[in-house]
């Protein structure tokens, strides 16, 4: 092989951004409002950061308006905490809320095009989970621009970052976490379009690089969400918090994936199997297709368990189906535009004569790398990494728990991008220390064994492979058999990608490496996820165990997984921050491990 | 309930190792509501691996699977195989990657230039008009953004640019005006006059023919050239 492993260029700055989506760019532009000169790097792995996923975030983003008569930021942090299932670290939840509606403001006043009412005032609506009065009544929280919230957030984002100087790297992928000692001194980063490993020496580094919904067959997740940020903590030691803990959106469309939000059901869309039976009848005699997502979708994967789905025959996945026949047609044209849209322009569906093929799809990735309410990562339950922050999707500082409420992780997104540049700054004036000497070693060795092997598999057909028992044995429905079949599966396609062999030969925009890399990172990911599962025997929010079906306190605890190893795994436990609980005042009881019912 | 149909995708390769260009041909046989980026991921995983090609929602959203199907412009991951049969009375395509950028490998387009002429007209607020309000929300009146709203919408997918018969060389594109026009209109801002300068600019509106070929292309069906023509007699109100 010709290919140079070696470093081309050693660049400096102060703050290096790994991930250029929502989390990532709030963050850059804190810094560089607040310090002037200061030179701060965002690496992308999409070809600009618009294209990141935040922007397709549609619904809205939850924020209490301290001026609003009636809603009040102890309503908002109760629903977290509720949909969280006793979960959440309360002193996470505590200063998200109470910062949200400043971030609102920032955004607003910086030229993102939120709707608006009448009065030329933010406009508001509702979404599930979020109440008045610990769970009264609906609240209108989430405010929101159309459908596009999370594209509105990333232009204004991006037009603030370049306004001030940022510098991007388009393209290029974090593959390594560089170390002096204890402390994080930046990364090394692979650019596929110029063939070349840059190191980044930085004051501070900090890991914004999303989710990983490529694990799963159906997910409402990007291509570039294949969990590297997983791969890169463990690989250096650091643990996953809470990897098990995925959410299950109960309608995704046949087979893109695509979001078909729950207005559907709330409009009066009746689920059916095969035989065109209404079956939630028979799982929710009452709420029938109202019940919670959770239930409505393990009553989805239950009809295809048992024989009762229907098989799409162009994209080879089983579904239900949501019947919108009935409905009037102003319904159709006025409540339901958007999703009917989707339907007919990815599945060729007309929603007011055809029935329209949905099943569960993955959409959201509660666990990640653990940090405190700073961002801050830490290594065990204590214990901070120096130099180092993680936020958004690829975080877990927890703020959603074992559940994540609609609008709360754009929320998320922007107060902990700017919690993070707070404390980040702090320490600019530290001097940079020098690089380790083997830096990029580690890259190297794996991208050129990827070069070594001579088997005929191909990627794709490992990943596929990855997808179907990650769907089937770790997905809505989880027991300890399944896992265990899924762990030991999971090892034999880890083997099978060590003896592929890729036919691209260079390193030039080399499709087929980037996704062979990206293939190691979706598996460790699945490890980390199964495992996270087999050791949780309890059912938790997304989290459904068949053969554990109740939440049971001695989980009340975070779980820590290590795995420096593929498949080698330590389990540690970390305790649920309670300090609203234990604050006292008069909403405390609220706050204790109280039942999810809705 | 679709069928599966027999297509043949010839594919314009490049591999920048060696400067080469060529067109592959492919046969896949597909079901009708698979989209082309299932087929290129289906080419990837059953045929050859080697083919280079970009996208990252597949949800139209985020504008990163533009190619050109057949001539025209279009986001992959919208067009269905039953669909793109019945548009372009046909089943064989040939796929192109779009022209607003140097090709990397195949399909995928180094997108850098062409953002740095979005860039160019300045997608922020510059000068923040003072708010009357004070600390809090501006206060925007829907329908004083019922003029430009649609134009926020754009996803910078480069379709238009593509089908833009006034090039990149001299002009810097349709999407490109729109974002300086979406500006010039919101009440935030302040400095008129510099996003006046801006769209007249040596490589502004002036380079636009009115021929519409980006509203006809453009996938979230924003009336491009509606904005470009607004950017115009917005200059001649100005001179009046
Ligand atoms: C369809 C859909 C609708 C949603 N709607 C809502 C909603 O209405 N409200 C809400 O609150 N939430 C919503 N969510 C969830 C929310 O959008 C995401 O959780 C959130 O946008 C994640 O933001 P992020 O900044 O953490 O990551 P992302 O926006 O995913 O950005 C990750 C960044 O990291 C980069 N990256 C990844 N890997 C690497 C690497 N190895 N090296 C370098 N860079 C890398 C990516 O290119 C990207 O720039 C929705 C999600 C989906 C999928
Ligand atoms: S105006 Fe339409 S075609 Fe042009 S870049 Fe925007 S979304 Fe694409
Ligand atoms: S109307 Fe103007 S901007 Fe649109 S395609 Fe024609 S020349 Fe280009
Ligand atoms: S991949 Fe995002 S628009 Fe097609």
């Amino acid at each position: 092989m010709g290919n140079e492993w070696k470093i081309s260029e050693v660049i400096s700055c102060d703050v290096l951004i790994l991930g250029a989506g929502g989390a990532g760019l709030r963050c850059a532009a804190e810094i560089l409002e607040k310090r002037l000169g200061c030179r701060v790097i965002a690496v992308t792995k999409v070809s600009h950061p618009q294209k990141s996923h935040t922007s397709t975030a549609q619904g809205g983003l939850a924020a209490v308006d301290p001026k609003d008569p009636v809603d009040k930021p102890i309503y908002h942090m109760f629903d977290t905490w509720k949909g969280s299932d006793c979960m959440a670290d309360q002193n996470v939840v505590k200063r998200i809320v109470e910062a949200g509606w400043e971030e609102i403001l920032w955004l607003e006043n910086r030229g993102m095009h939120f709707s608006r009412d009448v009065d030329g005032k933010l406009a508001r609506r509702t979404f599930g989970g979020h109440t008045l009065n610990f769970g009264e009544t609906s609240a209108y929280r989430a405010v929101f621009e159309a459908d596009r919230t999370g594209k509105g957030i990333m232009d204004t984002l991006w037009g603030e970052v370049i306004k001030r100087g940022i510098s991007f790297i388009h393209q290029s992928m974090a593959t390594e976490l560089l170390f002096n000692g204890d402390r994080c001194v930046g990364a090394v980063v692979f650019s596929p379009k110029s063939g070349k490993f840059t190191a980044i020496r930085a004051k501070a580094t900090v890991l914004a690089m999303g989710g990983c919904g490529q694990v799963f067959k159906i997910t409402t997740n990007c291509r570039q969400n294949t969990g590297d940020h997983l791969a890169l903590a463990v690989e250096t030691g650091l643990p996953v918090m809470d990897p098990e803990a995925v959410q299950f959106h109960p309608t995704g469309i046949v087979g893109p994936g695509i979001l078909a939000s729950e207005t559907l059901r709330s409009v009066g869309g009746i689920l059916r199997n095969k035989d065109l039976e209404a079956f939630m009848e028979r799982y929710a005699p009452k709420m029938k297709e109202l019940a919670p997502r959770d239930l409505v979708a393990r009553a989805i994967e239950t009809e295809i368990r048992e024989g009762r789905g229907i098989l799409n025959p162009s994209h080879g996945i089983e579904h239900v189906w949501i019947d919108l026949r009935h409905l009037p047609e102003h319904v159709h044209k006025t409540q339901i535009p958007e999703v009917a849209s989707f339907f007919k322009k990815f599945v060729n569906v007309d929603t007011r004569t055809e029935l329209c093929p949905i099943r569960p799809s993955n959409h959201y990735h509660m666990g990640g790398i653990p940090t405190n309410e700073d961002g801050q990562v830490l290594k065990g339950p204590n214990d901070r990494v120096s130099g180092l922050f993680a936020i958004g999707e690829c975080a877990c500082a927890s703020f959603h728990g074992f559940n994540r409420l609609g609008t709360n992780s754009l929320l998320e997104l922007i107060t902990m991008g700017r919690f993070a540049a707070q404390k980040a700054m702090e320490d600019l004036d530290q001097e940079l220390p020098p690089l380790p000497p083997d830096a990029g070693s580690r890259t190297f060795e794996k991208f050129s064994s990827y070069f070594a092997g001579h088997s005929k598999v191909t990627v794709g057909s490992l990943r596929e492979r990855m997808k179907a028992v990650m769907t089937e044995k770790v997905g809505v429905f989880r027991n300890e058999q399944g896992i265990k079949e899924a762990i030991s599966l999971l090892e034999e396609l880890k083997e099978e990608a060590q003896k592929c062999g890729l036919r691209s030969r260079d390193l030039l925009m080399n499709q087929e490496l980037v996704e062979r890399w990206e293939l190691d990172n979706l598996l460790t990911s699945a490890m980390l996820i199964a495992q996270g599962a087999l050791h949780r025997r309890e059912s938790r929010g997304g989290h459904f165990r068949e053969d554990f079906p109740e939440r049971r306190s001695e989980f009340d605890r975070h779980t820590l997984v290590y795995m420096e190893q593929f498949g080698k795994v330590r389990i540690d436990w970390k305790p649920v921050d309670m300090t609203l609980y234990e604050e006292g005042g008069p909403y405390a009881e609220k706050f204790g491990m109280i039942e999810r019912k809705y | 309930m679709s069928q599966d149909q027999d297509l043949t995708l010839r594919i314009r390769r490049y591999d920048p190792s060696t400067g080469r260009s060529w067109l592959q041909e492919y046969r896949v046989r597909a079901g009708g509501i698979l989209r082309f980026t299932d087929l290129l991921r289906k080419i990837n995983t059953e045929q050859d691996p080697t083919l280079a090609w970009n996208s990252s929602c597949e949800h139209g959203q985020c504008g990163s699977c533009a190619v050109r199907v057949n001539g025209k412009p279009l986001l992959a991951c919208e067009l269905l195989v039953e669909n793109a049969v019945k548009e372009f009375g046909t089943k064989e395509f040939l796929i192109e990657p779009i022209t607003v950028g140097p090709v990397v490998r195949d399909l995928v387009v180094d997108l850098e230039v062409a953002y740095r002429r979005v860039e160019g007209m300045k997608p922020f607020i510059i000068r923040p008009r003072e708010n009357p309000y004070g600390e809090g929300e501006y206060r925007i009146d829907p329908k004083e953004m019922d003029p430009y709203v649609d134009a926020t919408r754009c996803i910078n997918c480069f379709c238009c640019a593509t089908a833009c018969i006034s090039g990149p060389r001299s002009f810097v594109g349709p999407n490109a005006i729109m974002s300086c026009v979406v500006r010039l209109l919101d009440p935030r801002e302040d400095a008129k006059a510099e996003r006046f300068k801006l769209l007249h600019g040596p490589n502004g509106v002036a380079h636009c023919h009115t021929s519409k070929a980006c509203s006809h292309v453009c996938p979230k069906e924003i009336d491009v050239a509606h904005f470009v023509r607004l950017a115009k007699s917005l200059r001649l109100k100005e001179k009046a």
